[in-house]
């Protein structure tokens, strides 16, 4: 039975991941990264991983993928021109993929990995996923999840320098800079000597 | 498992630099537009302060802290060591050139300092998780900086390709750690060194999975043939921040590779001993060949990047102590001379002007003889011209090669390095021979013109007593 | 009945589905940061396969900052692909050639 699952989830993934490459329209390619996303999610769970599962359906369907959508919706790509050229480089291309996949598929399916799950125990027995991974995260990973934090204030700073900008034709006014105003800045008397003389 | 306080110890310089790049990150917003000054002197502060507090912490033998995350030993001290005086001297040439291109922002500072950190995780990582977390710390920071002037077509351009790559990279170098713990069943690298080293696992997985590893470090360390980004970057991104990319990120780029291929995978060093010679011929070749048909300095300067890394896997090839030894000597003195010359790169470009074609090197005797004596002695020590420091560190390499019976390769590298003398003295030529096109007087500061002064004369000094830099090295390992 | 070589055959497809997205894909770089979210997709897999078969459970943790460092990716990343369309008005992969040498 949970051959099965398995078998029709991978079919899904795979024809949602060939679709993203293949695909004519970004927002379609990106709606098929949501299929392949979410179908991961399903095959992670057959492996025990519940939390990550749940986590890449709320992170990556949720958050990025949404932002991708934003930014291809966002740049109003002209999507005509966008695909042609891909049925040159196909035939070659594809057969370069397909050949180096034979070979990993070769090696992967060694007799070495030919092995069913072990007991899991996951050092803590009888505990939840969630909470395996947390025991482990906050404490032996600590060093891990610091630079993690750093990373995504990287990612803060970065995409807030690189897009925020101050567009100087709005106008706006600064009433702090009117009230400090002076005479001596707005009024200057000039002696002249009137013509004539 | 508790972390005890002690390792909190050892990390004191990376938290320093994270403190401190946070502080920046704060007062860059608050301070007023006039005292912008104290981002550059807050982000000297934080160099000085991470190399004295990794100095005050010296040690000889290695430990693992952090729940086996963090190494500390005498490679990573010399290897930050010199990556904070790197630091420090690019802050204080790219000074000039960012004010006048209004990119001397707080950004800068806080993404040059969380790159400092992602070099100094890089260098210091026993485990995979750190390794990979280290230097997508440094990339992430680096494209951002390489975009980061938003006017610039270029640019822009540049990041885009860079982020492409680099990520492709981060991809395959993943899937090759993804492999190695499957196999081995950890992720630390000492253990997986001692898995390895028990014999009970078939080579050919093995042999699989380092394909990716190598893949995703030759395209990080910019080897031929993963090589496509490296001219593209530095000739779009503004000089300063090519300065940053060409000067320390190779230090950790070393590291990683030594950390990787030594500490973790020494037991195969049969297999990438082969696959390191390729690349080191191909990128020697290539780089040395197209660099001379380059009229775009800072081009030819990624080309001559390329073959100077193929030279430094030459030493890692080797598998001995001695030869990591003179890798390290190389790519620190490497690192040192691609300074000096993107230094003097920014020296000559002033607002609104990039210098950017070999030709505004032109008659640089007539206009100032003493930058071009300066850039004498950096293309000199470039091209490997003894006395200079560029030269031992060849001939260190070089000794290496032929130590351990590779005479063959060590006469194809003499071959190249000649070859690529050619383009570093066709400028000595230019700046010498021709007529100046442009007769602008070259402003610059007094502490820049002290700076690139030290690091020319230094790379002449060092080259008279080249036992100095290199004893340092060799105490290493 | 599932062996880990199953997950392992998926996770090779995958990778190679996004490699060759890469190489092929010459004109739209949308597509080319969607396949390398799912060249980390494959990653993931990998480790997570690993995780439940080797009884580990590093491999989990490992895919977390997988994830995390993916998302703090994709935000540069379209970023960068907003800054660079600002410039050209164009996303497209061959148009990307004004530096030549």
């Amino acid at each position: 039975m949970i051959t099965l699952v398995f078998y029709c989830l991978s079919a899904i993934l795979v024809f949602a991941a060939a679709r993203v490459i293949t695909v004519r329209n970004p927002v379609q390619a990106a709606l098929f990264l949501v299929l392949a996303f979410f179908t991961s999610a399903g095959i992670w769970l057959l492996l025990e991983a519940e939390f990550l599962a749940i986590a890449l359906v709320l992170v990556y369907v949720g958050a990025v993928m949404v932002l991708f959508l934003f930014v291809v919706m966002m740049l109003d790509i002209n999507t005509d021109s966008v695909r042609e050229g891909f049925a040159r480089y196909f035939p070659v291309g594809g057969l370069v993929g397909v050949l180096i996949l034979m070979e990993m598929i070769l090696v992967l399916s060694s007799t070495f990995f030919n092995k069913k799950a072990e007991n899991i125990s996951l050092d803590v027995p009888l505990v939840d996923n969630t909470t395996a991974l947390g025991r482990v995260l906050y404490v032996d990973y600590l060093y891990a999840f610091e630079i993690a934090a750093v990373i995504l204030l990287v990612a803060m700073v970065a995409a807030i320098t690189l897009t925020l900008r101050n567009r100087k034709e709005s106008k706006r006014q600064y009433p702090e800079q009117q009230v400090k105003v002076t005479r001596a800045e707005r009024i200057k008397l000039v002696d002249m000597t009137s013509d004539g003389n | 498992m508790n972390i005890p306080m002690s390792d909190l110890y050892v990390l004191l310089p990376e938290i320093f630099v994270l403190t401190m790049a946070c502080i920046i990150l704060i007062v860059a917003v608050y301070i007023p537009k006039q005292l912008m000054e104290l981002n550059y002197h807050l982000a000297q502060v934080t160099v000085i302060g991470a190399a004295i507090l990794t100095l005050t912490n010296l040690t000889e033998s290695s430990s693992i802290v952090m729940n086996n995350m963090f190494i500390h030993d005498p490679m990573s001290i010399l290897l930050k060591a010199f990556i904070y005086l790197i630091t420090f001297t690019v802050f204080l040439y790219s000074r000039q050139y960012l004010r006048a291109r209004d990119l001397y922002k707080g950004e800068y500072f806080v993404l040059s300092l969380t790159a400092l950190l992602g070099m100094q995780i890089m260098v210091s990582a026993a485990h995979f998780l750190s390794l990979y977390l280290g230097l997508e710390l440094l990339s992430l920071s680096l494209y951002a900086m390489v975009a980061m002037w938003r006017d610039s077509k270029q640019a822009s351009e540049a990041a885009m390709k860079y982020f492409v790559l680099g990520a492709l990279a981060s991809g395959m170098l993943l899937y090759g750690m993804s492999m190695f713990y499957g196999i081995t069943g950890t992720l630390e690298l000492q253990k997986i060194s001692e898995v390895i080293a028990t014999g009970k696992i078939e080579n050919t997985l093995l042999a699989f999975s380092l394909v990716f590893i190598m893949v995703g470090v030759a395209f990080k360390l910019g080897a031929v043939p993963f090589h496509m980004w490296v001219p593209d970057v530095y000739q779009g991104a503004p000089t300063a921040m090519t300065l940053f990319i060409s000067a320390a990120p190779k230090l950790a780029a070393f590291a990683m590779l030594m950390r990787l291929l030594v500490d973790g995978l020494q037991g195969l060093h049969t297999d990438w001993q082969g696959m390191l010679m390729i690349m080191a011929i191909l990128s020697m070749g290539l780089g040395n060949i197209v660099a001379i048909a380059q009229t775009n300095i800072k081009r030819m300067l990624a080309y001559s990047t390329i073959s100077h890394i193929g030279f430094l896997l030459l030493g890692v090839l080797t598998a001995t102590k001695e030869g990591y030894s003179a890798s390290m000597f190389y790519t620190i003195v490497y690192a040192l001379m691609s300074m000096g010359s993107f230094g003097m790169i920014l020296l000559l470009s002033r607002a609104g002007f990039e210098a950017e074609n070999i030709d505004d090197f032109k008659g640089l005797n007539e206009r100032s003889p003493w930058y071009a004596f300066i850039m004498m002695i950096l293309m000199l020590s470039m091209a490997g011209v003894p006395p200079m420091l560029g030269f031992w560190a060849k001939w260190s390499v070089l000794n290496q090669v032929v130590a351990s019976g590779f005479v063959w390769l060590a006469v194809v590298a003499v071959l190249f390095s000649v070859i690529g003398a050619f383009f570093y003295l066709r400028i000595i030529r230019l700046m010498y021979v021709d007529k100046p096109e442009d007769l602008t007087k070259i402003v610059v500061a007094a502490d820049m013109r002290i700076a690139i002064s030290i690091n020319g004369l230094g790379i002449l000094a060092l080259g008279l007593f080249p036992q100095i830099l290199f004893q340092l090295c060799m105490n290493v390992f | 009945m599932l062996v880990l070589s199953h997950f392992l055959v998926l996770g090779a497809v995958l990778f190679c589905i996004s490699i060759a997205g890469i190489f092929l894909n010459r004109k739209n770089i949308i597509i080319l940061l969607m396949c390398i979210e799912l060249m980390l997709l494959a990653v993931n897999m990998n480790f997570i396969a690993f995780s439940h078969f080797n009884g580990d459970i590093a491999g989990q943790v490992f895919v977390f900052f997988i994830l995390t460092v993916a998302a703090a990716e994709a935000a540069i990343g379209l970023a960068i692909l907003v800054v660079l369309f600002r410039n050209k008005r164009t996303i497209n992969v061959e148009d990307l050639d004004s530096m030549k040498g």
